[in-house]
């Protein structure tokens, strides 16, 4: 009975349009005030303590890092070298889309943000190239989604923490769902445009090719340092975000120069001698290194990836408040006996899940929902002998879909903000493509395989402990 | 006037801790490998400057409408009643914030009681020698900072928060604002893209320039 009341009062201030993190948090206030004599000075300790959790100190780092690099500036250069790989085959440029939106995704931690930074550029192109509004637009719709399973992800570190399994290992499990879904996607693609006849764009040369590559690799490189460096041993999962944001600083004031101060200056003027550009180039590197730090467009990232860090870390705290009530009203071991007394068997259970979270996923924050849901179904997913990496993909590919849903799906809004359409017109628009996604999360949900082979051979099997 | 200073000193704090937790971790990784040292004290200062940044961010997010909820429901509903159901959202959020005050109050005072110091946190010794060399005997002995000093964000946060979503509510019941809350974290991108889409649609063709730079 009690935790009805719980998740009721949740809903309820949900719906009437209070914060998330506030309808955590005074939930779990109120029935503490009402249910059970914890003090309050413990409670409003809770708030304080995210903060000094070792594994969420990575998050500030994520978002900035991601802040500096989520340009348009960026997302050109990475939407130019995938129609240089790509765009040759029927559909190209829409594959190119899904190709960009898995690159960005990289880059990115943020599923809304990868669908405006791509779509704003990608759907006009394709219109441009003969692609129906509604054929440009779903594919992007469902690209965007990948944001959060390519790592670095800001769920992953989140499941991480909450569950106590390590950072780098979601990290690798992430890969190759990510690939998969890429690729099915853009094979749903080629079928598609083949039966159309849709035309392809001119292949683009090696040399285009290697130029596109070299331009958009300094940012990609970001990937290669975080789980190299995570992998190798070289860092832990934080410090390896922390050097990831100075990296993503560096490469956008000083290679890419989108802002700061040398924003237009050119690497190689007209005429200019190899030696004497590089001189200069240094120079004004040399120079330019200490302003940049306090430049207006540097301020105004920071300000900007402290205000999503704040908004993410005050709904975090709150859900950890909440998951502290539901576990010490021991929710979680009543829902498991409960689970293991009906002698369900484990494929049920993963369908109880997916459905569970899907739902959720209309109204929740993805990290708020799995701190919220983890601690319940953790405990019962060991006890069935379902690999807790494997779990964490599930629910992050759950989450990931729970974004292009209707009626809430948050990729859908945006969708239909920047390109016009009706959110009706992008649901239809979306379907097809999200059936190839459902496809994926069975899938995911069924082949454990996909999810814990990359980890398990390269950092041995995961012990439960 | 005083709100833009207001405004400066709030974003200023933010870049400030941000950037300093930053520069910590960073520097930490670099003492690794290059010096082959590091400072005991800085992961825990991280985690201060993180609390600090966190703690004193949230009521400037309720100012600027930065935190997520849900809008669906309340946008659906006709305006009459759309209204008075958000400033009980706003009294709800004040409530919140009235009680967390109180339970941030009573465990700072505990903490200030009892003078617990911090793990690995002491006055630098730079100053710890200014303010004491000149006494008879001195020797230097480090000074550990007590628990409350970085605790104290957490009643000052909890109010500054209280004050902002008092604010809030008293600007929807005057009218003067309309939500509360985000409906979602790309809202300004969409909004960006969306004036752009409009521009370019408006002269009657759609020329989108897309991959015309390097």
């Amino acid at each position: 009975m009690e935790p009805i009341v719980l998740f009721a009062m949740v809903l309820f201030f949900l719906v009437i349009g209070v914060p998330i993190a506030v309808s955590l948090g005074l939930s779990s206030v109120l029935f503490i005030l009402i249910f059970s004599n914890d003090s309050m000075a413990s409670i409003a300790l809770k708030l304080f303590e995210a903060q000094q959790h070792y594994t969420l100190l990575a998050i500030p780092f994520f978002i900035l890092s991601s802040a500096f690099l989520s340009t348009g500036g960026v997302a050109q250069r990475i939407i130019r070298f995938s129609i240089a790989m790509v765009g040759f085959f029927p559909g190209g440029l829409a594959m190119a889309g899904v190709f960009a939106c898995m690159m960005f995704a990289a880059l990115c931690g943020s599923s809304p943000a990868t669908v405006v930074a791509i779509g704003s550029i990608v759907i006009g192109g394709m219109r441009q190239a003969g692609y129906t509004r509604d054929f440009a637009a779903g594919v992007i719709c469902n690209a965007g989604t990948l944001g959060i399973l390519i790592p670095p992800s800001i769920v992953m570190v989140v499941y991480a923490a909450s569950t106590d399994v390590s950072v780098g290992r979601m990290f690798l499990a992430g890969n190759i769902p990510g690939l998969l879904a890429g690729v099915m996607l853009m094979v749903g693609i080629f079928i598609a445009a083949w039966i159309k006849k849709i035309p392809a764009q001119p292949w683009a040369g090696f040399e285009e090719i290697f130029e596109s590559a070299l331009d958009a690799g300094w940012g990609l490189f970001l990937i290669v340092i975080i789980l190299g460096g995570i992998y190798g041993g070289i860092f832990t999962p934080t410090e390896a975000a922390a050097v990831a944001a100075v990296y993503a600083f560096f490469i956008a004031l000083f290679v890419y120069r989108d802002m700061g101060p040398l924003k237009g200056v050119p690497w190689r003027q007209d005429g200019e001698g190899l030696g004497r550009a590089a001189a200069r180039n240094l120079g004004r590197t040399a120079v330019a290194l200490v302003p940049a730090c306090f430049h207006r467009d540097t301020q105004k990232t920071m300000i900007e990836a402290g205000r999503v860090t704040l908004m993410l870390m005050f709904i975090i705290a709150n859900a950890l408040l909440f998951a502290h009530v539901l576990t010490t009203e021991r929710i979680p071991q009543t829902v498991t006996d409960a689970f293991i007394s009906a002698g369900l068997e484990p494929w049920m259970f993963l369908v109880v899940v997916n459905v569970l979270l899907l739902l959720g996923g209309q109204f929740m924050e993805p990290s708020g929902l799995l701190l919220i849901v983890a601690p319940v179904v953790f405990p019962i997913a060991i006890e069935m002998g379902i690999d807790p990496i494997h779990l964490g993909i599930i629910m992050v590919v759950n989450m990931e879909i729970g974004m292009i849903t209707p009626p809430v799906g948050l990729n859908l809004f945006v969708t239909s903000g920047i390109t016009g359409m009706s959110v009706m017109q992008v649901v239809r628009a979306a379907s097809p493509w999200l059936a190839i996604l459902f496809t994926f999360l069975i899938i995911v949900t069924y082949v454990p395989w996909v999810s814990t082979w990359l980890p398990n051979s390269l950092m041995g099997p995961q012990t439960v402990n | 006037m005083l709100s833009r200073f207001v405004n400066r000193l709030e974003e200023g704090a933010i870049a400030f801790f941000l950037g300093g937790m930053v520069l910590i971790t960073f520097s930490q990784v670099v003492a690794r490998y290059v010096f082959n040292s590091g400072a005991v004290w800085a992961l825990e200062l991280t985690t201060f400057f993180f609390a600090w940044l966190v703690l004193l961010g949230i009521s400037y997010g309720v100012r600027i409408g930065a935190h997520l909820g849900v809008d669906a429901f309340v946008k659906m509903l006709p305006r009459r009643y759309e209204r008075p159901l958000v400033l009980f959202a706003g009294l709800c959020c004040c409530a919140y914030a009235a009680i967390m005050l109180f339970g941030a109050l009573e465990y700072w005072s505990k903490i200030y009681r009892f003078g617990i110091d911090t793990e690995d946190l002491y006055v630098p010794r730079v100053i710890v020698e200014l303010l004491y060399s000149g006494q008879e005997g001195f020797r230097y002995e480090p000074i550990g900072i007590d628990r409350w000093v970085p605790y104290s964000v957490l009643p000052i946060g909890m109010a500054l928060l209280l004050f902002r979503f008092a604010q809030a509510t008293y600007l929807i019941a005057i009218g003067k604002r309309e939500l509360l809350i985000a409906g979602h974290e790309a809202e300004e991108a969409v909004a960006e893209a969306q004036s752009e889409l409009q521009r370019s649609e408006s002269p009657g063709q759609s020329e989108h320039t897309s991959g015309g730079r390097s």
